[in-house]
């Protein structure tokens, strides 16, 4: 990546900011918003806060093939608003967005909105106040809307997928501005999501989703765990671009409503997968030929996942008969390091 | 490079970010995604000169030929914004 360094004046502190941030934004540094501009000194506090090298290189960003050092993930940190010590969080989402078989070129250039979502897991939440609990996927958390937001900077500028170029996202979507939560661990009556996947619970991960969508799914109070389960996967039809999974932010109410009724997790993956099916007369024929050709469907229906394991489910939010669903999946976790 | 009709601007804006702001681009019109191979091959088969030119012409006649076109296509009036330089 090319780095540029600029100079701007200004006769109040006001006025500096200002003009940083207009400098930033006609040089397409941002994604509109202001930024806070990413001075030498404050670059070196962020680094030293990583733990790691300026000149380490995290990897390399599709399809601009830009060089995505720990120095360029700060200046991006900084921009964002962070916090120095959220960049181990930003180190290990990039990681994951790297890894091989996640799909970040194609999520980089397609005409589709697709974006990273990043879910947060272990005593990282605590530590940097990162919100899990209510209103955690909207605004009013530093670290939720600055880390999420470093992630798409980075992508803009160290990836090149500002829209017009290398983007051909045609509509866009605001999810792309961040989208992050923590798990609720707390209030997660079964195994956090991180320790399914291998990791002990003391560790701090962030595991990247490619995540297609935001659902807010309401209803469901005192109806039972099977009426939940339906009015929930009700909500989750079948979508173009939806392949890969589904991830449910289980509500905590509802969470409890159906441990206490004596479901497993697995138990709600496999009824969840049963009933988010649609007759395939619903369907144009080229969905539906595409969709059951690749598993996701019979001579009767077509259905939101392949299989149960790819209904993720993750318990998050506060209380309320609400849960959402995300079309996500391809899921890649990484340790936080360096905390 | 070959490209459909819809996307050749983008794939002018990239090929500048490379370095190639005149490359001659073969197109074709947009989608080919529900395309057969039968249906394919005359499209190719129309694109072919195009391509042959791109790589035989001379450099300065390939920047004669695309010089305006180029212009319209990396920049034109209300192109966005971009870190990457076009």
């Amino acid at each position: 990546m090319a780095q540029a360094e600029t100079h701007v004046r200004g006769e109040s502190a006001a006025q500096l900011l200002r003009r940083a941030y207009e400098q930033a934004y006609e040089a397409g540094w941002t994604d509109g918003l202001p930024i806070i501009p990413a001075d030498r000194d404050t670059v070196l506090e962020f680094i030293a806060a990583s733990g790691r090298d300026a000149e380490e290189l995290i990897g390399v960003l599709p399809p601009r093939k830009g060089r995505a050092t720990v120095e360029v993930l700060a200046i991006n940190a900084v921009m964002a608003g962070c916090r120095p010590e959220y960049m181990p969080v930003i180190i290990a989402a990039v990681e994951g967005l790297l890894d091989p078989s996640y799909p970040l070129e194609l999520m980089q250039v397609t005409t589709n909105p697709m974006t990273p979502f990043l879910l947060v897991n272990g005593p990282v939440r605590q530590k940097l106040d990162i919100n899990y609990g209510t209103g955690c996927l909207g605004p009013g958390w530093r670290a939720n809307a600055t880390i999420g937001r470093a992630i798409r900077l980075i992508l803009y500028n160290v990836g090149g997928a500002l829209p017009g170029v290398y983007s051909k996202v045609a509509f866009g979507s605001p999810l792309r501005y961040s989208y992050i939560c923590g798990e609720n661990e707390e209030e997660n009556p079964w195994t956090p999501f991180h320790v399914e996947r291998g990791f002990q619970r003391e560790q701090s991960t962030v595991t990247v989703f490619k995540a297609s969508n935001f659902c807010n799914i309401s209803g469901g109070e005192g109806v039972g765990p099977e009426e939940i389960l339906r009015q929930i996967a009700t909500n989750m039809p079948p979508m173009y671009g939806g392949g890969d999974g589904a991830l449910l932010l289980l509500g905590v109410n509802h969470a409890r409503s159906l441990y206490e009724a004596g479901l497993t997790k697995r138990d709600v993956q496999e009824r969840l997968w049963q009933l988010a099916r649609l007759p395939i007369d619903h369907f144009a024929e080229t969905f539906s030929s595409t969709e059951c050709a690749a598993g996701r469907g019979d001579v009767h229906s077509v259905w939101r996942a392949h299989s149960p394991d790819e209904m993720y489910v993750v318990v998050a939010g506060g209380p309320g008969p609400q849960n959402v669903y995300i079309g996500a999946g391809m899921p890649q976790t990484r340790v936080i390091r360096g905390l | 490079m070959v490209a459909t009709d819809t996307f050749a601007q983008f794939a002018r804006r990239m090929s500048s970010t490379q370095g190639y702001p005149y490359i001659i681009i073969a197109v074709t019109p947009n989608p080919i995604r529900q395309l057969e191979p039968d249906a394919l091959r005359p499209r190719a088969e129309a694109m072919l000169q195009t391509v042959i030119d791109g790589l035989t012409l001379p450099p300065a006649e390939i920047e004669r030929r695309l010089k305006d076109v180029a212009r319209q296509q990396i920049r034109p009036q209300g192109v966005v914004r971009s870190s990457v330089p076009v």
